[in-house]
């Protein structure tokens, strides 16, 4: 196992490797460059863009330019953001537990909802309540998250109840600290909301389908005419078999805990790692667009290696060696 | 700079020297214990205390005054840096602000200005010559990343200052200089006792001092506010300085507010929503939601201005450059009548009800209308017209054929593309009406928006571009867009960065520029550039749309907010009427 986890990590060198060297080089040949905006100026001379350019590198062939990159981010320093002048790792750090924070909290909600939910509608296969649920996970899963964003966004300006956005109030600073938790509960409800239904959704469907596939095995029919209670059979034998192809999608999710926000995070303002990336590559910050690619990166690998831990837990059928 | 003949040529230079600026000195001239002559700011008198809250749609770059170069940065800094000279914003007069008066010598090429003596940072220490000699160090270090060195450049040559005493410091040019007071006057200077160190250890380092992952606290300023908290992409807090140096007219020392809150959100929407729900106090509403709040006034306990116009302009631009496009193209391009036929041909009244919901006017000339000392109203003018576009292009040579399509003498079928930056919904919907305008006169027009950085390097660098619809930021000195109107100029779009201007209207505007940056009096000035706008609006290398309107809102608990084309209130005396907040 110790040694198929080493292996795992060592296939991270190659693979960060790779998505670097094609993601600098991609957005080097698209065009223009973070200067752009600046030569339309009129009061910066062409002298001072030039003067920006040596000053960022930018100057230098392609090859020069990714190998100094490389060179500093194998030391873990991660180069300066041209907009912001200040090191990408604390331009990262500083919105990182944010995304973090709206993200393990939108899953945990999203797993607990969804696994219920899916057992339930296995188990009543076809009734009123699994049709009922169907048709929302249909609904929740063909609603864009930039919809159901502005589309709550919009219901807490009519009914006031909820923040139009943000992450905290402006008298944040002055709160005792349970009044400050309860302050980010209440700015976290519409976006946990809006993460977690499309992710129930999601799961909903997928444990309904596992669990029903798994319910139609000799096994459970033997174990029902063993005399075991529907509830011995369904929560001790069947969902623990149905959950096993989850728990690889829970490492897809882990992967996705700071990019997969985005487009959210841009909507009601939430001060993530998202909006951040986001911002950066419209404006071609070059190293915290890259910065953000290999932690990414490294975090996906990551995810689905942890899922995969998880999965030869449960299983014991699953060998790695 | 100790050279003796030098020192006897500025004491025959000081023998000669006027005074310009101090103020009458009619009423009795308040005065605050630690700053004998305090500047005093002309507004209604009002009450102390109370939270603005405003919203920005960017973060701010840097918190270091001199490399900060957007406004997502600077407008943050400005509550915390003053500068020498400021502009009233009413009467766009520069007066006395750090430096409480200044002298110019009778050849207009020595400026002395003096600094309000008592003015303080905010750790207690004075503001002196040094700050202001250090601050131009800074600027003028190699490596330093500002653009401030191309403010304080003149005529190609550095601009000379040195250290008289404590309190005056002197500016010397190679010739006089027109926009000085705006351009020099407009120097913020920056503690020498917080920077000095990270000066020394290089430009490399100065210019990350000062970041936005500096404690605000450790931000140095002389201006109202103080800045207490900085929460990236949420919000900056702050606090009033109580050592500020500018009094009401009761002899009260500014600001009145005891905090401001910008907002940091992610767009004007959600800006917008913020107004609504009474999170925030104000908001620049877009000209197409004029109406609706105009409607929601009473219920949102706000008043929304029919506000002065930008200074901004949108336009259309040829290339006439032989490095970009070749005859046929070029050549009609390059034919004034042409130009003109095109810019009779579009029709800025769809644009002002389709695109501005009637909140525009139309513009002929490259000064905007809220710049009321320079601008020119006496230019041509080019209502929509398509006879008359239709006679300028037969004058020109072009014939309509029977297939309806427009062609010049040579019989090449008028065609060609016209981009813009895609995202920018206003520009795409004014491309697309100046694409059916110009079908009409029998011209084929592709309409093609592309993405800005794509233009950028089109319009700067290969040239390879037909037509373009895009915009410029404007301000109040027209000299600071010399280098869109110089022939040599690099954003002289039409054809930038001429080895000798192409053609005579050109050197004109070249010979304007230069003599209207030497020339101090500035009612001599603005007959020059009155010329320049004639010129430019008889050959219209640029066809210009619009000019928008602004319509700001403003919650009616607050009091002081006037809008004015540089600015829609002085923060430091916005006060609340009733206590809130």
């Amino acid at each position: 196992m110790l040694q198929h986890i080493l292996r795992r990590l060592l296939n991270l060198i190659p693979m960060v490797l790779g998505i670097s060297l094609i993601s600098f080089i991609v957005i080097q040949l698209s065009p223009g460059d973070f200067l752009a905006e600046m030569r339309l100026n009129p009061i910066v001379s062409p002298e001072t863009v030039d003067q920006m350019r040596v000053n960022f590198g930018l100057d230098q062939p392609l090859h020069i330019q990714y190998l100094r990159w490389l060179w500093n981010a194998v030391r873990l320093d991660f180069g300066y953001s041209f907009a912001f002048h200040v090191p990408v790792m604390w331009l990262i750090s500083s919105r990182l537990a944010n995304t973090l924070l709206l993200n393990v909290v939108a899953l945990t909600v999203a797993w607990l909802i969804a696994i219920p939910l899916g057992i339930h509608a296995a188990r009543r296969q076809y009734s009123w309540s699994d049709n009922s649920l169907s048709f929302a996970a249909y609904v929740g899963i063909s609603t864009p998250t930039f919809f159901s964003g502005l589309f709550l966004l919009y219901w807490a300006f009519r009914t006031g109840w909820l923040p139009i956005g943000g992450m905290t109030s402006i008298d944040y600073d002055l709160l005792p600290w349970w009044g400050k938790i309860l302050d980010v509960a209440h700015h976290m409800v519409i976006p946990v909301l809006v993460l977690g239904v499309f992710s129930v959704a999601g799961l909903m469907r997928q444990m309904r389908a596992n669990l029903l596939e798994v319910l139609r095995h000799d096994y459970v029919r033997t174990a029902r005419s063993k005399g075991l209670g529907e509830s011995t059979v369904v929560n001790k034998h069947a969902v623990r078999n149905a959950i096993n192809p989850l728990i690889t999608i829970f490492g897809f999710e882990l992967g996705g805990l700071l990019g997969g926000s985005a487009i959210l995070e841009t909507i009601i303002g939430w001060p993530g790692l998202g909006r951040l990336i986001l911002e950066s590559v419209i404006q071609k910050d070059l190293y915290v667009v890259m910065a953000s690619l290999v932690i990414g990166s490294v975090t996906l690998v990551v995810g689905n290696l942890i899922g995969d831990i998880m999965l030869a837990y449960a299983d014991p059928r699953i060998r790695y060696d | 700079m100790g050279a003796p003949v030098l020192r006897m040529v500025v004491m025959l230079l000081a023998a000669c020297l006027v005074v310009v600026s101090p103020v009458g000195a009619q009423t009795p001239r308040p005065s605050l214990p630690d700053v004998p002559n305090p500047k005093l700011v002309e507004a209604e008198a009002g009450r102390f205390g109370g939270t603005l809250v405003v919203t920005s749609i960017s973060d701010p770059r840097t918190f270091n005054p001199i490399v900060a170069q957007e406004t997502s940065s600077t407008t943050p800094l400005g509550y915390l840096f003053e500068s020498l000279a400021e502009t009233n914003r009413f009467t766009t007069e520069v007066e006395p602000n750090l430096a409480e008066s200044w002298t110019v010598s009778r050849d207009g090429r020595v400026w002395q200005f003096k600094l309000r003596q008592g003015v303080t940072w905010y750790d207690g220490r004075p503001v002196t010559v040094d700050d202001v000699i250090f601050t131009l160090d800074a600027a003028f270090a190699e490596g330093v990343q500002s653009s401030l060195p191309d403010v304080l450049t003149i005529a190609g040559k550095k601009i000379g200052y040195r250290k008289i005493d404590d309190r005056t410091v002197e500016f010397r040019t190679e010739q006089p200089f027109g926009p000085f007071l705006r351009t020099v006057g407009g120097l913020q200077p920056v503690p020498k006792h917080k920077l000095e160190a990270a000066l020394r250890a290089g430009a490399a380092e100065f210019n990350r001092t000062w970041g936005v992952n500096t404690p605000p606290r450790e931000l140095i300023g002389n201006g109202p506010f103080i800045m207490q908290s900085y929460t990236p992409s949420q919000r900056i807090i702050y606090t009033r300085n109580s050592r500020y140096w500018k009094v009401d007219r009761r002899g009260q020392r500014l600001p009145y507010l005891a905090r401001i809150v910008i907002e940091i959100v992610p767009n004007l929407d959600a800006a917008r929503l913020k107004f609504q729900a009474r999170e925030t106090d104000v908001y620049g509403a877009r000209p197409r939601e004029y109406a609706e709040f105009a409607r929601l006034q009473q219920s949102g306990n706000f008043t929304i201005f029919d506000g002065p116009p930008t200074f901004g302009t949108e336009f259309l631009i040829f290339n006439m450059n032989p490095a970009g496009v070749r005859p046929p193209k070029l050549t009609w391009f390059q034919n004034v009548r042409f130009r003109q036929a095109v810019s009779h041909a579009v029709d800025r009244d769809a644009i002002i009800r389709q695109v501005y919901a009637g909140r525009a006017s139309p513009q002929w000339g490259p000064v905007s209308p809220a710049n009321k000392f320079f601008f020119n109203p006496n230019v041509r003018k080019y209502p929509h017209d398509p006879a008359r576009a239709e006679a300028l292009l037969r004058e020109a040579g072009f014939t309509k054929g029977a297939d309806g399509l427009l062609r010049d003498s040579g019989g090449n079928v008028v065609e060609f593309t016209i981009s813009t930056n895609a995202g920018n919904a206003d520009r795409e919907a004014i491309g697309n009406l100046v694409r059916q305008d110009l079908t009409r006169l029998g011209m084929r027009v592709t309409f093609v928006p592309e993405h800005f950085n794509t233009l950028v390097g089109k319009l700067t660098g290969t040239f390879n571009w037909e037509a373009i619809v895009i915009g410029l930021t404007g301000g109040l000195e027209p000299h600071n867009g010399q280098n869109v109107w110089r022939s040599t100029g690099s954003l002289h779009m039409w054809w930038p960065r001429q080895e000798r201007p192409a053609t005579d209207w050109e050197a004109e505007i070249d010979r304007l520029f230069d003599q209207a940056a030497t020339t101090v009096d500035q009612s001599k000035r603005k007959q020059l550039y009155d010329r320049w706008q004639e010129i430019v609006a008889e050959q219209v290398p640029v066809i210009y749309f619009t000019t928008t309107l602004t319509q700001p809102a403003f919650r009616n608990t607050l009091a002081n907010f006037s809008p004015a084309p540089l600015a829609f209130y002085d923060i430091e005396t916005i006060y609340y009427r009733t206590p809130y907040r």
